[in-house]
């Protein structure tokens, strides 16, 4: 979350690329950034290739 | 972990929350909150996690965790002070939808945070361009009403009252608000009395012991549930018809990944956020998917943030069911949110179909108006919440005209909802063959037309299920649609919104004028059925047929019955 300088509006609401939970990178101690997008924790990297692999081998399953 | 002492102490909390819901009940001024009960109470600990709730509001349930954490983002407990009330409705800061209105209030033991007394309530007028905060054409989140960021109501015990002045300067019903928002207040003012007399009863850290282990508790009790669902990805995706704005279609699709103790439930797939009033918050898909799972699971574990932590939620921004900063967003917490628990039921019921219901009618109607009484001068505004029928479940057939599945709510009484608002109600009835065919068939819709007694009222609403039915399970039929209809005074034609008032849905509009002498009518949906229709046994069919539930010649086309009626 981007405060204003006088912190007395928000500029921009941050969110998790994959989770879409808020970041406030004030407080947040686990966001990290990867491909220049910003993520709420290293989870939600993983996440995204994890579940296109889920997906995929579900896929050859059924 | 002293067991006995837990469950005592896991009681008395769950009793706090029902007691603050109570004083709640009984102070409040409007009918939402005194009769439809649309609130939750809760209690959280120093960190923010919820350790107990009272089972009132469901949507608010599985948001309140994170709405108490938002808060604190905002302002630290560094911040707080005894006395203090912190009030919040934003809906992109984790709140659900502008109209409910979140108040924690920090309880100090010797100097010491140890907790928050929580409530959450609608509050049944929120400004904005409709009477009732439901703007079925709102396009932007200014429509919608006042947003309040995490601000000090009460400072150290004192009202802070530049806050007070601007909250009740931006509504149409001041008096009813000021009386509503000291209910919620006298709310958390009871949790903190209460809480501290558990404080001084066990001690500080017995209670902080013991309410870790209630946690940990609920966790593996969660975790244990959890395990006997089999692993897998089970998918699923409902519809919802229209926006208000756009004639499309907007897809709720969900993937939910059962891995041992753990499920995610991602929600990408999801259509983008809408133009109109549909989309749901972070907080309405996060609330969802714990909604789901809680009704697939043991009633009997304890509902705190402990049972929410084997359960995470992908919840794309800027799609539906995460809606970005400014799209409109009050239909999402009371439309797409049923929708989401439901696809989140619909996917589970690959991997537990006995515990999965067939579709439910998934809205609350959510039909608002307001106007100046002519017999008292003074403005009013009411939030009516209309109840639809619940799916056929795998041993009984569904409940009829009962609240949504986030909701919980009760309908406004028609004595009440008549000495509070000048309409008149002329029927109140079950709608026949409304039920889904089933071998369990769904429970019923009703229908409730209101004659209208002032000389002008204005109406708004934000309902689905027009066009699209509820969907049945494991063979069984869909739930009937519903309706709403107007009959203008002097005409006996009954038209719907777009051919009365040339609204562009039948389900979503806002701010149409009704005169005296006009009706309104609306039909709400009914659940859909579970299982094969012609393996109801007869006998019960028969009895549908004599109580009216459904018709002879539905009885004889969908349910394959041949008996004679006596």
């Amino acid at each position: 979350m981007k405060f204003s300088r006088n912190g007395l509006y928000i500029e921009n609401y941050t969110k998790c690329t994959n989770c879409g939970v808020l970041i406030y990178e004030a407080y947040s101690k686990n966001h990290v950034y990867h491909e220049g997008k910003i993520y709420c924790s290293q989870w939600c990297v993983d996440w995204k290739i994890k579940r296109e692999l889920r997906t995929q081998q579900a896929r050859r399953e059924t | 972990m002293d067991f006995v002492t837990m469950n005592i102490l896991e009681s008395t909390l769950v009793s706090i929350c029902r007691e603050m819901g109570i004083v709640l009940m009984k102070t409040s001024y409007s009918t939402i909150f005194n009769e439809a009960l649309d609130f939750t109470c809760g209690l959280a600990d120093m960190n923010g996690d919820l350790v107990a709730v009272a089972d009132y509001c469901p949507a608010q349930i599985g948001g309140m965790p994170l709405l108490v954490r938002s808060c604190l983002q905002e302002i630290p407990t560094s911040e707080l002070e005894e006395g203090d009330i912190v009030l919040h409705n934003d809906p992109y800061r984790g709140g659900l939808h502008t109209p409910e209105h979140t108040f924690f209030k920090p309880v100090f033991v010797d100097g010491e945070l140890m907790g928050f007394a929580v409530a959450i309530g609608h509050l049944a007028e929120v400004g904005g361009m409709a009477p009732g905060g439901f703007c079925g054409e709102a396009t932007e989140i200014f429509h919608e009403g006042l947003r309040i960021p995490p601000v000090k109501i009460k400072k150290r015990g004192e009202d802070n009252i530049e806050v007070w002045k601007l909250l009740l300067a931006n509504v149409r019903t001041p008096r009813q608000n000021y009386g509503d928002l000291r209910a919620l207040i006298a709310a958390v003012d009871l949790g903190e009395k209460q809480l501290l007399q558990v404080f001084r009863k066990y001690g500080k850290s017995k209670v902080r012991e013991t309410t870790r282990d209630l946690l940990l508790y609920s966790e593996r009790r969660m975790r244990a549930e959890l395990e006997t669902i089999p692993d897998g990805i089970y998918s699923f995706a409902d519809f919802i018809e229209s926006d208000g704005i756009e004639d499309r279609q907007h897809v709720i699709h969900v993937d939910v990944h059962k891995m041992g103790a753990e499920i995610v439930v991602d929600y990408t797939g999801s259509s983008e956020q809408a133009a109109g009033p549909i989309n749901g918050t972070l907080g309405v898909a996060t609330s969802a998917a714990y909604n789901a799972i809680l009704h697939l699971t043991d009633p009997s574990i304890p509902r705190n943030s402990g049972c929410f932590r084997p359960i995470r939620v992908v919840a794309p921004p800027g799609t539906i069911v995460n809606v970005n900063f400014p799209a409109p967003e009050v239909g999402g917490n009371t439309d797409t949110h049923p929708r989401i628990v439901g696809a989140v039921m619909g996917a589970l019921s690959k991997g537990v179909p006995n515990r999965v219901m067939a579709a439910e009618g998934a809205t609350h109607g959510n039909f608002v108006f307001g106007g100046t009484d002519a017999e008292t001068g003074e403005y009013f505004a009411c939030y009516d919440i209309e109840v639809v029928g619940w799916g056929g479940r795998s041993f009984a057939d569904g409940n009829d005209a009962v609240d949504s599945i986030n909701g919980n709510c009760r309908i406004i009484p028609i004595e009440v909802f008549e000495t509070r608002f000048p309409w008149r109600i002329e029927e109140l009835e079950l709608t026949t063959d409304s039920g889904g065919p089933g071998m369990h068939r769904g429970g019923l819709g009703y229908q409730k037309t209101l004659l209208c007694l002032n000389e002008q009222i204005t109406c708004s609403q934000m309902t689905d299920r027009h066009l699209l039915a509820p969907w049945g399970l494991n063979g069984g039929g869909e739930g009937g649609k519903g309706a709403t209809l107007v009959q203008k005074s002097g005409s006996t034609a009954w038209q719907t919104m777009i051919e009365a008032y040339g609204k562009r849905s039948t389900s979503r509009y806002s701010n149409v004028s009704i005169r005296k002498g006009d009706r309104v009518r609306m039909r709400t949906p009914g659940g859909g059925g579970f299982g094969d229709p012609k393996a109801r046994p007869p006998g019960l069919v028969a009895e549908d047929i004599r109580e009216g539930y459904v018709s002879e010649e539905a009885a004889r086309k969908l349910y394959g019955y041949r008996g004679e009626l006596k």
